[in-house]
C-alpha cells in the first residue's frame, strides 16, 4: 500500500522553469540573430534566427508535457487555471521572438535610408537588449514563485516577487516607448524607402515588443498566483 | 510458554498473528517512515533500523491499551460460551485482514490494517451469533475515531506547518530561526512521549503528573541536548536551503517518534486477536478478563520489526525515491502531527489508523499551501477504502471462520 508515492504528485514548479529556461534561451539567441543582423553577417543572423526556431519548438513540446501532467485531480497551492494561463503566456514570449525571427529570414535589410540607418539599428539592439532583459526577468519571477511557496507565502518573498513584477512591467513601458519611436522614425521617412523595407523594419520592432508584452502578461498571471 | 506448543491451535494463532504482524511491518511500518526518507533525511537501511527498534519500543511498552480494545471490546465475549469460537475466530480475522492487507499491497490500495483487523473480528463475530454480539456503541465509537482521526491529522499539520512559517520561514535571518526553534518542536514530541511513559509504562493515573513531572522533564532535556546539537553553524547560500538541512536533522527524530508512535497503535491489530486465543488457551473463557500479557505484545512489536527489515526496506526504497517532492520542513509537519494524533489516541485506546491520520496530516500541510501538488485521487480512494475494507475483512473473515467451525 504505496500511498505515498501517489500522493504525493511532482510538483508543476521545477517544469515551468525548465519552460522559462529554453523560452529564455530563444529570446538570446534572438539577439545573438538580432547582433548579427546589426553587424550585416546576415548568414550567420540566418543561422541564429533558425535555431530561435528550434527552441521555441522544443519549448512547446515543454508546455504540452506540462499541461497533460496538470490533471483537474491535483490539490495544488495555487490555483491551475493560474498556472495554465502562465504557462499559456510563457510561451507566447517563446512564440513571439520566433515571429522576430521569421521576419529576419524573409529578407536582408537593404537600402536602409543612410541618414536614419544608425537610429534605426540603435534602437532594435536596445529593444532587444530590453526584451532579453524581460525574459530572464520571468525566469527569475517563477524561480521566486517556486520560493514564495516554499516559505509558506512569507511575506518577504511576496514582496520580493512584486519587485520582480513590477520591473517587468517597467522594461515592458519602455520598450513600447522604443517602439512609438521607431513608427515615428518610419513613418517620416516612407518617402525614402521602399514599402517593403517599412513593413519589414516595423514588423521586427513590433514582434520584438511583442516579448515584452508577453512578459508582462505573464507576471500579471503570477500576480494571480499569489492572490489565491 | 510450554503449553504453547501443546496446543496447535494456539501455535497456529501465534503463527497467523505473527505474519499480520510482518505484513504490518512489511508494508504499513515502512510507509509511516517513508516521508523521512523521501525528504532525505535518512537512508532506507537507517530507517530500517530506526523502524525496527522504535516500532518494537512502541509496541511493548505503550501498545496495551489498543490491545484490549481489540481483543475484547469490539465483540461482546460474555455471549461465546465455546472456547474454539475464540480461537477459530481470531484466526479467521487474523487470516483475513492478512490475506486483505496483502491483496491490497499488490494493487497499491491504501488500506488501513486498523480497519482490515476490527473488520474480519466483527465478520466471525456475526457469523457466529448475528449481529447482536457486536458492541455496536464501541464500534461507532471506534468508527467515529476513523473520522477524526485524520481530521485531527489534518488540523494539527496545518497549525504545525502554519507556525514553522511564522516562526522560522518567514522571519528576517530563518536558519537562526530554526536553530531557535527546532528544538523546541522535538522538545514538545519528548513531552508527549515522556507524559505517554509515566501513563503507560509506571502505570501513572493522573495526567498532571504525567505532563508537568514526567513529560517537562523529558523535554526539556530533549529540547537542550538538540539545541546544543543545532548550534553548529550550516553553511548555505540559501537560507531556506539552510532550515531544510537542519530539518532534515530534526527529521531523523521525528521518524522515530512515528515509529514509536505506529508499533504503539497498530502491535495491537496483529496481537489482539492473538493474546484473546492465548487468554482462552491457558485460562479457559475466565482468562479473557486478565490483561494481555508483556511476551505477547513483544512478540508482536518482533514480528513488526522483522518485517520492516525484511520487505519494508524495498518498499522505502522505491517510496523514498518517488516522493522527491517533499522538502523537510513539510515532511516534519506532517511525521510530528500524525505521531502525535496517533500516540496520544492509542494512549486512549482507540484502535486509530496510522495511514489515514498521516494522510489527514498531509491535506493539513496541502490545505495551508504547503505542499506543491498532492493527488486528489488517493484521498477519494482512501475515503472509498474506508466503506470497502471493514467489509471485505469481515467477509473473508466469517468464511473462514465457517470453514474452521465445520473442519475443526
Amino acid at each position: 500500500m504505496q500511498v505515498w508515492t501517489k500522493l504525493f504528485a511532482k510538483s508543476p514548479f521545477k517544469p515551468l522553469i525548465k519552460h522559462a529556461e529554453v523560452v529564455l534561451e530563444a529570446v538570446g539567441t534572438l539577439e545573438k540573430a538580432l547582433g548579427a543582423w546589426e553587424r550585416g553577417e546576415y548568414e550567420k543572423m540566418r543561422e541564429y534566427a533558425r535555431r530561435v526556431d528550434d527552441l521555441e519548438d522544443f519549448a512547446d513540446r515543454i508546455k504540452e508535457e506540462i499541461r497533460d501532467s496538470l490533471s483537474s485531480k491535483l490539490f495544488m497551492p495555487v490555483n491551475r487555471g493560474d498556472i495554465l494561463g502562465y504557462l499559456e503566456m510563457q510561451d507566447k514570449i517563446a512564440d513571439a521572438a520566433e515571429n522576430t525571427a521569421k521576419w529576419l529570414l524573409v529578407r536582408d535589410p537593404n537600402n536602409i535610408p543612410e541618414d536614419i540607418k544608425d537610429e534605426v539599428r540603435t534602437l532594435i539592439m536596445t529593444m532587444s537588449q530590453e526584451s532579453i532583459k524581460a525574459a530572464k526577468l520571468v525566469y527569475e519571477a517563477i524561480v521566486q514563485m517556486d520560493r514564495v511557496i516554499e516559505s509558506g507565502f512569507g511575506e518577504r518573498e511576496i514582496e520580493r516577487e512584486y519587485a520582480i513584477i513590477k520591473e517587468i512591467e517597467s522594461v515592458e513601458h519602455k520598450i513600447d516607448e522604443l517602439d512609438t519611436r521607431f513608427m515615428e522614425i518610419i513613418f517620416k521617412n516612407s518617402a525614402k524607402m521602399e514599402w517593403g523595407l517599412g513593413m519589414y523594419l516595423l514588423n521586427i520592432a513590433k514582434t520584438i515588443s511583442n516579448i515584452s508584452d508577453k512578459a508582462k502578461d505573464a507576471a500579471e498571471r503570477i500576480r494571480l498566483m499569489m492572490n489565491k | 510458554m510450554i503449553e504453547l506448543l501443546s496446543d496447535p491451535w494456539l501455535f497456529i494463532t501465534i503463527a497467523v498473528g505473527l505474519f499480520m504482524a510482518w505484513a504490518i511491518g512489511a508494508n504499513d511500518a515502512a510507509n509511516s517512515m517513508s516521508t523521512a526518507v523521501g525528504a532525505g533525511a535518512i537512508t532506507p537501511k537507517q530507517a530500517v533500523i530506526i523502524a525496527g527498534v522504535l516500532e518494537f519500543t512502541g509496541a511493548y511498552l505503550f501498545g496495551k491499551s489498543v490491545t484490549e480494545t481489540v481483543r475484547k471490546g469490539i465483540i461482546d465475549a460474555s455471549q461465546i460460551s465455546d472456547p474454539n469460537v475464540i480461537v477459530y475466530g481470531s484466526i479467521a480475522a487474523l487470516l483475513a485482514a492478512s490475506l486483505w492487507l496483502l491483496f491490497a499491497s499488490k494493487f497499491g490500495l491504501p488500506v488501513s490494517t486498523t480497519h482490515s483487523i476490527i473488520g474480519g473480528i466483527v465478520g466471525y463475530g456475526i457469523v457466529y451469533a448475528g449481529t447482536s454480539i457486536v458492541n455496536w456503541g464501541k464500534m461507532a465509537q471506534v468508527i467515529a475515531s476513523w473520522i477524526l482521526s485524520p481530521i485531527f491529522g489534518a488540523i494539527v499539520a496545518f497549525v504545525v506547518i502554519k507556525l514553522v512559517s511564522k516562526t522560522i520561514l518567514q522571519q528576517k535571518d530563518p536558519i537562526e530561526s530554526a536553530k531557535k526553534w527546532a528544538p523546541v518542536w522535538i522538545g514538545l514530541a519528548f513531552v508527549v512521549i515522556g507524559s505517554m511513559f509515566y501513563i503507560k509504562v509506571m502505570h501513572g493515573k493522573s495526567l498532571f503528573i504525567a505532563v508537568s513531572r514526567y513529560g517537562l522533564a523529558a523535554g526539556v532535556g530533549a529540547f537542550l541536548v538538540s539545541f546544543a546539537l543545532l548550534r553548529k553553524n550550516v553553511k548555505a547560500t540559501d537560507p531556506y536551503w539552510g532550515v531544510e538541512a537542519i530539518f532534515r536533522k530534526v527529521q531523523v527524530l521525528t521518524s522515530a517518534y512515528v515509529a514509536l508512535s505506529h508499533g504503539a497503535n497498530d502491535v495491537a491489530n496483529a496481537i489482539g486477536p492473538v493474546a484473546a486465543v492465548y487468554a482462552v488457551a491457558t485460562m479457559g473463557l475466565a482468562g479473557m478478563k486478565v490483561p494481555v500479557p508483556r511476551w505477547i505484545l513483544a512478540m508482536g512489536g518482533l514480528g513488526i520489526a522483522v518485517g520492516v527489515a525484511t520487505y519494508g526496506y524495498k518498499v522505502m526504497e522505491t517510496v523514498g525515491k518517488k516522493i522527491t517532492e517533499l522538502t523537510n520542513t513539510r515532511g516534519f509537519s506532517i511525521d510530528f502531527s500524525a505521531a502525535t494524533v496517533v500516540l496520544v489516541a492509542s494512549s486512549l485506546g482507540l484502535p486509530i489508523s496510522t495511514t489515514h491520520t498521516v494522510v489527514g496530516a498531509v491535506i493539513g500541510v496541502g490545505l495551508a499551501r504547503g505542499v506543491k501538488a498532492i493527488n486528489k485521487d488517493i484521498v477519494k480512494d482512501i475515503v472509498i477504502s474506508w466503506f470497502v475494507t471493514v467489509p471485505v475483512a469481515a467477509i473473508i473473515a466469517g468464511i473462514v471462520f465457517k470453514i474452521l467451525m465445520i473442519v475443526g
